[in-house]
């Protein structure tokens, strides 16, 4: 039965790490053996609890202080953990262990360590406590704890451009979704008179209402600002900018996650409205707007963590757009794809942190040529940069397959032609992505190395090991879509769908019949496209085997030419930097090149696809005076959204 | 036993037919043949048609050069990588009946795959340091985008038509859609298929970057753009696999709307043994697909070709995103209503 | 009278967002952040307030089914609700300060260095 305390275990080791950094903090061995425990304790927790979970399919239900329902009414505090919870808290985990393992050496230069752990665990326990708990306004104060935790966060570094201006952005706008949040969960309790999730799935649906509605509008607004949806996009993008890299990885791999899984309870579980087709129609859209205005923002950004931070909301809107078809290939396929999308944009974070920490500067117009002095960060960026961008075998192509996959069914199953535009909308969507990054890529991997980084080196292994494990969940999970949709995701959308054994399993046998309550989709993972990367890459690796036998043995002296060039390279760096260095060694080439210096020329950031942009000039021009940077403006579009979302609910409910 | 003979027929499959053997032969005779009737349409007498294997072959004797400001490993095994997705992407089309490896890759698979052999050139290109690289490469990916979109549609409208009439709704798998074709009749000759037809025809000049829409490689402005500082053996392997392309998309194309010419074949053959029919009529059916093959290239290649100037890449874009894409668009709007 | 209360509530939130929409200084959206949450409050005591009722404080052997009294919990919820609400007013003003001190105004037009 000690399975039942392992929720609130690892919720209390984030929070009891946080503390006593507080107080034993002062050493950095002791910092750093508490943090490393604090973030590996729950992980191993939540790992242990996935065969009873996600495999037998139970639900731990657990009461604090053992105050069980009386008369079927909730009144204690409860925390409950079903497939959903558990994906979720297991990405969690996941993100934030291997945060952690970055942040040792990452944030090892900067003054107030002690407090930097103390509000990363704060945020940790904030974000695992959401997803874990069972009570409404538990949740509320865990997403005040995030939100707040994240906002000091972002202005760790207060010296950094921008760091305090994106902190007081985010505090007033995240404030407002928080407000939300607590006015719809008060709303809802003026109708059910109870906080506790499973009585009021079992209570609302059956009751739905203009107060309940509006309820609906209020929460998912709140938990939309913690997802940064569109409008509430440039939050992230201004945060994850001024952050240091393990925050900005806390903020989109977790924080997102968080509210992603807020709407995914509220919609499918607590109000029950997915069957609705113009909820579905609510979700998909704003998912697909989402997914594309980010992603066009991305490419018109010219610092690297900017960009990112565009990117992570593209990529949520894959998410949403996913969950809102209501079918089960559908959430599957979106769980797939946050879970994906915690590794890569983990990946690509603590990437462009080491990029930041070596060189000093995320500005892709200064940056180039990085990958001859750190070759190692530059393979795990491409494998976070192929993954990002759907390339198979890497595991963003599989979850993105599934949600084409996904998205085309249901057009096809509800006649619907406009389901078709999300697909084509994924699928460019996934295109501009890849551009984004092989502009990226260009400007600061490749290309052209300026003077000021001649002494650049790779960074420090502890920072490379972080990395690693990103990225080899990151291939691990691409070549084995079977083994995650089979024990992750299904298991997950299966919870989405079975609210009544969720209300069962806390309230009593027989309670959710008893409001005459209904699992009403039969849930079924068929799709009809075919996948398989291991015989994929098999037969790449054999096919690559035989071209370079063929490439080498047909040929001639290859590597005397290579070895000639070694030699050249070293008569060349004894000269200076010239063009074409194999003219040295022989000078037969001096015809050509004369010898002269090279000069300097990158093509950088700005620079790239411009047959592309100067086509869209018109809507990046207004996009980028729309997004104004005023603080003003992005609250108006909370409440704007704020106010359709309700005038929605009420009207078309 | 079985084991081994399974395990050297798959060999077969990959090194001789349809896989690198085939495609080498094919995909560089398909690229002499182009540029033999590009020179006859200019009133030019043009190469020996085997002159892109005369070039392969000096190119690979020539050495290697490694510009000082590239990365080593990506600039010598991009030109690889390259090669061998794009062949492992022929793998998956079928020869009308016969498909080597089933069940590994659907249509949407096969068309992510297309991008591989694109973003190791762009990767090539981009580890080379060169400028005129840098520019090529971000006219590849404005290329890439703006063929995306209407190939995405295309094949939406194919998998619609051909999943409504086998009754699951839709169909992605390649060996299906051709299955059906060669029971039902080739999709040309719908007329709802009528404007992909057309669309995919101005598609595949624009993915193999043939003349109008080369703006990546423009040699006269950017030096050949992305292959600028490539030399010797890796550029004998970029003009491979630049080949085989052109055989992959003709390919392609037979198998989404031509794949019910291969129908009569093997129906020539029924009361022979089936060893003779087996192999006799994969034979045909290569000998069929090549030619229909070279009569793609001859359409949409070396006719655009001779006939148009280059596009700025802008207004490559352009015409990507509203004609090509407005034709696909057409179909697919035709196969949702079932026309 | 529980009416006036919900109006006054509902004004209270309004204002507090136009106070943050509309008032081009970092102090002041400050107090529109805290006159919202003012307004959350005051919606959630009215939420459980009984008219007539008293105060919720029993032991187990008083409670009878009779007895008429507030409902306790939005009360609670309040106290933590005034505690975050006090935090984020604490740690905005402590970033107003920096922002002064950086920025040299508290005019958000002026404060935009992040845009686009």
């Amino acid at each position: 039965m000690m399975m039942q305390h392992y929720p609130i275990l690892a919720i209390m080791t984030y929070f009891l790490g946080a503390f006593l950094i507080v107080i034993f903090g002062k050493a950095r061995a002791i910092r750093n053996a508490v943090g490393f425990l604090a973030t590996a304790v729950p992980l191993c927790l939540l790992i242990m609890l996935v065969k009873p979970v996600m495999m037998n399919g139970e639900i731990i239900a657990y009461w604090m202080g053992g105050r069980v329902p009386a008369g079927g009414y909730a009144i204690g505090i409860a925390l409950e953990v079903d497939a959903l919870s558990l994906f979720f808290g297991l990405l969690i985990a996941t993100a934030v262990f291997a945060a952690m393992l970055y942040s040792f050496s990452y944030m090892s230069h900067d003054d107030n360590e002690p407090q930097y752990y103390t509000l990363f665990l704060m945020l940790c326990g904030g974000v695992m406590g959401l997803v874990l708990s069972g009570d409404l306004f538990n949740m509320f104060i865990m997403v005040e704890i995030l939100t707040f935790a994240a906002v000091a966060l972002t202005a760790f570094r207060n010296t950094v451009f921008g760091a305090l201006e994106a902190a007081f952005k985010y505090l007033v706008v995240g404030s407002i979704g928080s407000s939300c949040i607590l006015a719809g969960t008060i709303m809802l309790y003026a109708q059910a008179h109870t906080l506790n999730f499973a009585q009021l799935s079992a209570m609302i649906p059956g009751n739905l209402n203009v107060a309940t509605m509006v309820a609906y509008a209020l929460l998912f607004i709140g938990f939309c600002t913690k997802a940064f949806l569109v409008p509430f996009h440039p939050l992230a993008a201004d945060a994850h900018g001024a952050a240091p890299a393990p925050v900005s990885v806390l903020i989109s791999g977790v924080l997102t996650k968080s509210g992603l899984y807020g709407i995914i309870r509220l919609t499918y579980i607590l109000f029950r409205t997915m069957n609705l087709g113009s909820v579905q129609f609510w979700l998909v859209f704003l998912g697909s707007v989402s997914m594309f205005v980010c992603v066009t923002m991305a490419l018109a950004q010219h610092d690297f963590k900017r960009l990112l931070a565009f990117h992570s909301i593209s990529q949520i809107g894959y998410v949403l757009t996913a969950a809102g078809l209501a079918t089960a290939l559908g959430v599957s396929a979106g769980l797939y794809h946050a879970m994906n999308h915690t590794l890569f944009k983990g990946l690509l974070f603590l990437c462009a942190g080491a990029v930041l920490h070596e060189t000093g500067t995320t500005d892709l117009d200064k940056l180039g040529g990085l990958s001859k002095k750190m070759p190692q960060t530059t393979v795990l960026f491409l494998v976070g940069a192929f993954s990002i961008s759907g390339i198979p075998p890497f595991n963003g192509f599989a979850s993105k397959w599934l949600i084409y996959q996904a998205t085309y069914q249901k057009a096809v199953e509800s006649g619907n032609i406009g389901f078709v535009l999300v697909t084509i909308c994924c699928l460019v969507t996934s295109t501009l992505t890849l551009a984004s990054f092989v502009k990226v890529t260009q400007s600061v991997f490749f290309g052209q190395l300026p003077k000021e980084y001649e002494n650049v080196r790779e960074v420090s292994f502890g920072m490379r090991l972080a990395m690693g494990l990103l990225a080899l969940l990151c291939i691990v999970t691409g070549l084995f879509p079977g083994l995650v949709t089979s024990f992750l995701t299904e298991p997950a959308a299966r919870a989405v769908f079975g609210a009544n054994t969720y209300i069962n399993a806390m309230m009593g046998a027989g309670y959710a019949e008893g409001f005459g309550l209904v699992d009403a989709l039969p849930v079924s993972f068929l799709s009809v496209g075919v996948w398989s990367p291991i015989s994929w890459l098999c037969l790449l690796m054999i096919m690559l085997l035989a071209v370079a036998i063929v490439a080498v043995s047909t040929k001639y002296d290859q590597v005397s030419a290579l070895a000639r060039t070694a030699a050249a390279e070293e008569a060349a760096a004894a000269a200076g930097p010239r063009y074409g260095s194999g003219s040295l060694a022989e000078g037969k080439y001096e015809l050509f090149f004369g010898g002269e210096e090279t000069v300097f020329s990158q093509v950088g950031g700005d620079d790239m696809f411009w047959g592309f942009k100067h086509n869209w000039r018109h809507y990046f021009s207004f996009m980028h005076n729309l997004h104004s940077g005023i603080v003003n403006d992005y609250s108006l579009w909370a409440v704007i959204a704020l106010a359709l979302a309700m005038l929605y609910a009420i009207i078309v409910l | 036993m079985t084991i081994i003979i399974d395990g050297l027929r798959y060999l077969a499959y990959i090194l001789i037919f349809p896989g690198f053997l085939f495609c080498f032969l094919t995909g560089l005779l398909l690229c002499g043949i182009d540029r033999k009737l590009v020179a006859r349409m200019q009133k030019r007498i043009g190469p020996p048609i085997l002159q892109p294997f005369y070039d392969f072959f000096k190119l690979l004797g020539k050495e290697t050069i490694v510009p000082a400001a590239a990365n080593k490993t990506v600039f010598l095994l991009a030109p690889l990588v390259g090669l061998a997705a794009q062949v492992v992407l022929q793998l998956f089309i079928p020869v009308f009946q016969f498909n080597a490896f089933h069940g590994v890759a659907d249509v949407i698979v096969i068309l992510y795959l297309l991008l591989i052999p694109a973003l190791s050139v762009i990767l090539g290109a981009a580890s080379s340091g060169s400028p005129y690289a840098g520019v090529g490469l971000s006219r590849e990916m404005v290329t890439v985008l703006s063929v995306e979109l209407p190939l995405v549609l295309v094949l939406l409208a194919v998998a619609k038509t051909v999943g409504n009439a086998i009754g699951t709704g839709l169909c992605f798998s390649l060996t299906d859609i051709v299955n059906y074709q060669i029971a039902n009749g080739s999709l040309i000759t719908r007329l709802s298929m009528l404007p992909a037809v057309a669309a995919m025809l101005l598609i595949i000049p624009g993915e193999t970057g043939s003349h109008p829409f080369d703006a990546a490689e423009a040699e006269t402005e950017i030096c050949e753009g992305m292959l600028a500082e490539y030399s010797g053996a890796p550029l004998a392997v970029y003009k491979l696999s630049h080949a085989i392309k052109l055989l992959t998309l003709t390919s392609m194309f037979v198998a989404l709307f031509l794949g019910g010419i291969g129908g009569g074949v093997m129906a020539m053959f029924t009361g022979v043994s089936p060893v003779v029919a087996g192999s006799v009529g994969l034979l045909l059916e290569i000998l069929i697909l090549f030619v229909l093959c070279v009569v793609l290239v001859a359409i949409c290649v070396s006719l655009i070709h001779a006939v148009t100037a280059r596009l700025r890449i802008e207004q490559l874009f352009k015409y990507y995103w509203t004609v090509v894409t407005g034709l696909a668009a057409i179909s697919v709007v035709l196969a949702w209503y079932g026309l | 009278m529980i009416l006036l209360n919900y109006m006054a509530s509902f004004f209270l939130i309004v204002l507090g967002l136009y106070c943050i929409v509309c008032k081009y200084d970092l102090m002041k959206s400050v107090i529109g952040l805290s006159i919202m949450d003012y307004g959350v409050n005051l919606l959630i005591i009215t939420i459980g307030f009984n008219p007539g009722g008293t105060a919720p404080i029993y032991t187990f052997g008083e409670l009878k089914p009779e007895s008429f009294f507030v409902d306790p919990i939005p009360q609670a919820l309040t106290l933590t609700s005034i505690v975050i609400g006090a935090c984020v007013t604490a740690m905005s003003l402590s970033l107003v300060i920096k922002l002064k001190e950086m920025y040299g105004t508290t005019d958000t037009h002026e404060i935009r260095r992040l845009r686009g």
